[in-house]
């Protein structure tokens, strides 16, 4: 089902080792026309709260307070810089992050795809050149042979 | 500049992997108040290149806290919070001329000892983003579980959805995080929050018309440490009171980090000989301005609760101490009773 999405958003068909680590995706309506945005998995979340050092309090500044939110599976990480956090907004953060990580590699593919093709088109395109520079030559020698030939009493 | 400063500046050069000139150095060098100077850099920096560079120099410098600071600043200038929220290929891309001079502009600024919050005008509190300017008081981390256990009491006493008709006083609102954070979550919630630095005042009404909160928020430059009377007068009663009132004791505020001795607004600190001084006013305050079974929630020192208690025995029969709680590095915080 998720291979055949995947067919009709990006035009192309992935290769296999990539149809192994699928995520089950979701298509969304949001600001970015349509968007899917793969689901999560609690389990494969981690929270920790992260405590600066120090006395704390008023008599202490510092920016290491923060909750990390991770996805394990990839090691994607999303932090917030307040120690109570919305959990659905950096539930959606990491979401962000996980497609654009798999979007950023098909993309990857994609760009590899268009250069080899682009390769492909400009050494066609010489060859042609090639070809054709032949036939002209060869051309302007039967001319010459007319021209000779017609010059002939 | 001193010999020493250049020889390590040459240091950072033959360290940074984009091989500068000298001459580039002259030409983009600059100089903050103290003559620490800012590295040089050649147009090619990347996001990358320019956290790794900056936090050296802090390092160098002896700024606390020199990667994270690095980081979140530079975040800042690509638009967003924290480093792993910007695109992972983003980060070796070169920066744009824009934003490699805000980066070098604000990164000089934290030289100087200058809090991160401060250096990008803005922190996280709970859910919400607010506005800083010096000498304004940084709101704590602390402070956001304050919030956390006002709002989890209010459930319990009054219902889940917290009631009707509720009021609020906060005494010294600094940036309005307390206020703010609780009026987002509470929709029925009218407060009264008072400072006695103008700054303040504005600073928190600044925040609350950014959050579309003003309509329920009044904000007024009061001293509660000054007549009574007079504040009783634009204050009415309140189901609750809150505050992060200054705590220090004066002797500990000399002992205090570069950034906050520096930068913030010491009267936000210092709670006198005791620590008490303010928390003593609000509490006097709060005698007089509570409806009945009316709290009051304040964010003190380690060593206040028992002083507090026999304070409130003593002195004001109008209160009764409820409760301490501790916040997860052990500062108390406490709920008391009319």
């Amino acid at each position: 089902m998720s291979s055949l999405l995947l067919r009709i958003l990006y035009g192309f068909s992935p290769p296999l080792h990539r149809q192994l680590f699928k995520w089950p995706f979701v298509l969304a309506a949001g600001k970015k026309d349509l968007i899917d945005l793969p689901v999560l998995n609690e389990e494969d979340l981690e929270e920790q709260f992260v405590r600066g050092s120090g006395p704390g309090g008023q008599a202490t500044n510092k920016t290491s307070n923060c909750v990390v939110l991770k996805h394990t599976p990839t090691g994607i990480v999303v932090k917030t810089r307040s120690v109570t956090h919305n959990r659905k907004l950096a539930r959606d953060i990491l979401r962000e992050k996980l497609e654009v990580e798999y979007k950023g590699e098909e993309s990857e593919l994609l760009r590899r795809q268009n250069e080899s093709i682009q390769r492909k088109q400009v050494k066609r395109r010489k060859v042609n050149e090639n070809i054709e520079k032949k036939r002209r030559f060869k051309e302007t020698l039967n001319a010459e042979d007319f021209g000779f030939k017609s010059q002939e009493p | 500049m001193t010999s020493k400063t250049m020889w390590l500046l040459g240091r950072l050069m033959h360290r940074h992997r984009g091989g500068l000139k000298l001459s580039s150095f002259v030409r983009s060098a600059s100089c903050t108040a103290e003559g620490a100077v800012a590295p040089p850099v050649d147009s090619s920096v990347t996001a990358e290149q320019a956290v790794r560079l900056w936090a050296q120099h802090f390092t160098l410098h002896g700024i606390s806290e020199p990667l994270l600071s690095s980081q979140y600043i530079i975040a800042h200038v690509l638009g967003r919070k924290t480093l792993d929220g910007v695109d992972r290929r983003r980060l070796k891309d070169p920066l744009t001329d824009t934003e490699r001079v805000s980066v070098w502009k604000l990164c000089t600024k934290r030289l100087t000892s200058m809090p991160v919050q401060y250096v990008i005008q803005e922190w996280d509190f709970r859910d919400l983003t607010l506005k800083m300017k010096p000498p304004v008081f940084i709101p704590r981390p602390e402070t956001e579980e304050l919030v956390g256990l006002v709002l989890e009491d209010l459930r319990l006493i009054r219902g889940e959805s917290y009631g009707t008709d509720l009021r609020c006083l906060e005494v010294g609102c600094g940036s309005g995080a307390i206020s703010l954070s609780l009026l987002h979550s509470i929709p029925q919630l009218r407060v009264l929050a008072l400072d006695q630095s103008q700054a303040a005042v504005c600073l928190t009404r600044e925040n609350a018309n950014r959050l579309g909160l003003q309509d329920k928020l009044e904000v007024q430059h009061l001293d509660v440490m000054g007549d009574t009377d007079a504040l009783l007068s634009k204050c009415g009663p309140v189901h609750f009171l809150v505050s992060n009132p200054p705590y220090l004791l004066t002797q500990e505020m000399q002992s205090l980090q570069t950034e906050i001795l520096r930068f913030e607004d010491h009267a936000a600190l210092d709670g006198g000989l005791d620590g008490l001084s303010v928390i003593r006013s609000i509490l006097v305050l709060a005698s007089k301005l509570l409806k009945e079974r009316g709290r009051v929630y304040l964010e003190v020192a380690p060593c206040h609760p028992p002083v507090i208690r026999q304070m409130i025995e003593e002195t004001m029969p109008g209160l009764l101490y409820l409760e301490t709680r501790c916040d997860l590095t052990n500062r108390r915080k406490k709920v008391k009773q009319v």
